[in-house]
């Protein structure tokens, strides 16, 4: 008989402290919309390429400005513009406004996790033709200059980074390119 | 000079992030946004792209709601990292509460990382009819909004008005002249082709803040003069300080008429032919 009372009494603390845990994850989960950091990307199995690995791990990633350097790119902005001019074919449409195509660079200066974004000139979401946002996704995802940022402090240690350009475009051309 | 610069230039920035004195608040009896204010504090240590940042910000948000600088402190990781759509809801929120204390920081950002000269054009002009008091700096402290204004005007093509508002700006009163203000006003007068005015602008930057940008402007100048040889010396001084790093530079963005190496060697090869 006492058995069964301790059973029924662990039965009844655990039921309880269960069901504060999973009160206290869901508090949890509704107080904290945020990942690490804002802006992290999570691996997506269905839509990132799995060949691209990180050299370090998700909690290492830093931003292409933490160490002052500026954007890592040989030949810098003009090759960006460049390589742009050369390969985007410009596309008949009215829509105009900012698409920013955001992603890692990892520590051999290999790209992943292309995420996409865009809006009009009035800071409002808005899609772009397919023709535009997979034309200029497709030529980020072939960029071959980028450089791993070099921390000086470690020995000029190579280090896993998120990147971004976004493409101003005015009715299906590319004015300009920023950062 | 550059010494002096460099410390006025950490000054205006750290002005920009300051968090705002709590007691404030107090005095003018206001005591949930005191509250707001508090909490806010407790930020200090965080990185302000880390969960960590971005909730306490929340909490001082749930004191009270209209706290403007809990909106532009969370903003800034968004900004930083390029999602102008979150950025614009969280920096707009922060101007509803406090026009005056944000909109000159909504466009400098607009400009900076945006390229949005209309915008920014329309955030100063209001904010110049709203004080007056002088509007301030970008939010990097590198330029005077008027400065940050002229170079919209330019972005829009509107080259005459941005060299009238950067001569009126270098003409008024107690201004400090910013660090590539001579470079930006030099290279409108290039594009003018009023090449005597451009010099004098690229000699004053050279006094002021010598960097590479002036003397590859001065090298593009004296070539349009068919001063070949002259133009070569400057395209050399460009050389050596481009070699040493004192080139115009911004850890976020290629800033307007920054110059870059490809520009250097094209322009050696234009002139050695």
């Amino acid at each position: 008989m006492k058995n069964l009372v301790l059973v029924i009494a662990c039965i009844s603390i655990c039921a309880t402290s269960c069901t504060s845990n999973s009160q206290r994850e869901i508090q949890s989960e509704e107080k904290e919309p945020y990942l690490r950091w804002v802006g992290d990307i999570e691996f997506d199995a269905e839509s990132d390429n799995s060949d691209f690995q990180l050299c370090y791990s998700d909690k290492d990633i830093r931003q292409y400005f933490n160490f002052s350097k500026g954007v890592q790119y040989k030949g810098e902005k003009p090759a960006i513009i460049q390589y742009f001019m050369e390969n985007y074919q410009a596309v008949s449409s009215k829509k105009s406004g900012l698409l920013r195509i955001r992603f890692i660079v990892n520590c051999k200066g290999e790209t992943g996790r292309f995420r996409i974004m865009s809006m009009n000139a009035d800071y409002q979401p808005m899609d772009f033709e397919p023709q535009i946002s997979n034309q200029i996704l497709k030529l980020t995802k072939q960029m071959e200059g980028w450089l791993p940022i070099e921390m000086d402090q470690m020995d000029n240690m190579k280090l896993d980074y998120y990147q971004y350009l976004i493409f101003k475009i005015h009715n299906g051309k590319i004015i300009e390119i920023m950062p | 000079m550059k010494l002096y610069l460099a410390i006025i230039f950490s000054f205006i920035s750290f002005l920009t992030l300051a968090q705002p004195n709590c007691n404030y608040f107090l005095h003018v009896g206001d005591s949930l946004k005191y509250e707001a204010c508090k909490e806010s504090e407790n930020a200090q240590g965080f990185y302000q792209f880390s969960k960590e940042f971005q909730m306490v910000m929340d909490n001082a948000l749930e004191i009270d709601s209209t706290y403007s600088y809990a909106y532009r402190a969370k903003s800034v990781a968004y900004l930083k990292s390029g999602d102008f759509l979150e950025w614009k809801r969280l920096i707009d929120l922060a101007v509803k509460y406090d026009p005056i204390g944000n909109l000159g920081y909504r466009a400098s950002c607009r400009h900076q990382f945006f390229n949005d000269y209309g915008g920014a054009i329309v955030d100063i002009e209001k904010l110049s009819k709203m004080t007056h008091e002088d509007i301030g700096h970008s939010a990097n402290g590198v330029y005077h909004l008027e400065v940050v204004r002229a170079l919209c005007y330019r972005g829009l093509g509107n080259n005459d008005k941005a060299i009238e508002i950067i001569e009126n700006q270098l003409a008024s009163d107690d201004y400090l002249v910013g660090i590539y203000d001579y470079i930006h006003l030099g290279v409108l007068y290039l594009e003018a082709g009023e090449f005597e005015k451009a010099k004098s602008n690229f000699e004053n930057q050279q006094d002021y803040n010598d960097l590479a940008e002036n003397h590859f402007y001065m090298a593009k100048v004296l070539k349009a003069q068919s001063k070949m040889a002259d133009a070569k010396i400057e395209l050399e001084n460009t050389i050596t300080l481009y070699e040493k790093g004192y080139v115009m530079h911004d850890s976020y963005v290629y800033p307007a008429d920054k110059i870059y190496w490809s520009m250097i060697e094209k322009e050696k090869e234009d002139l050695d032919q």
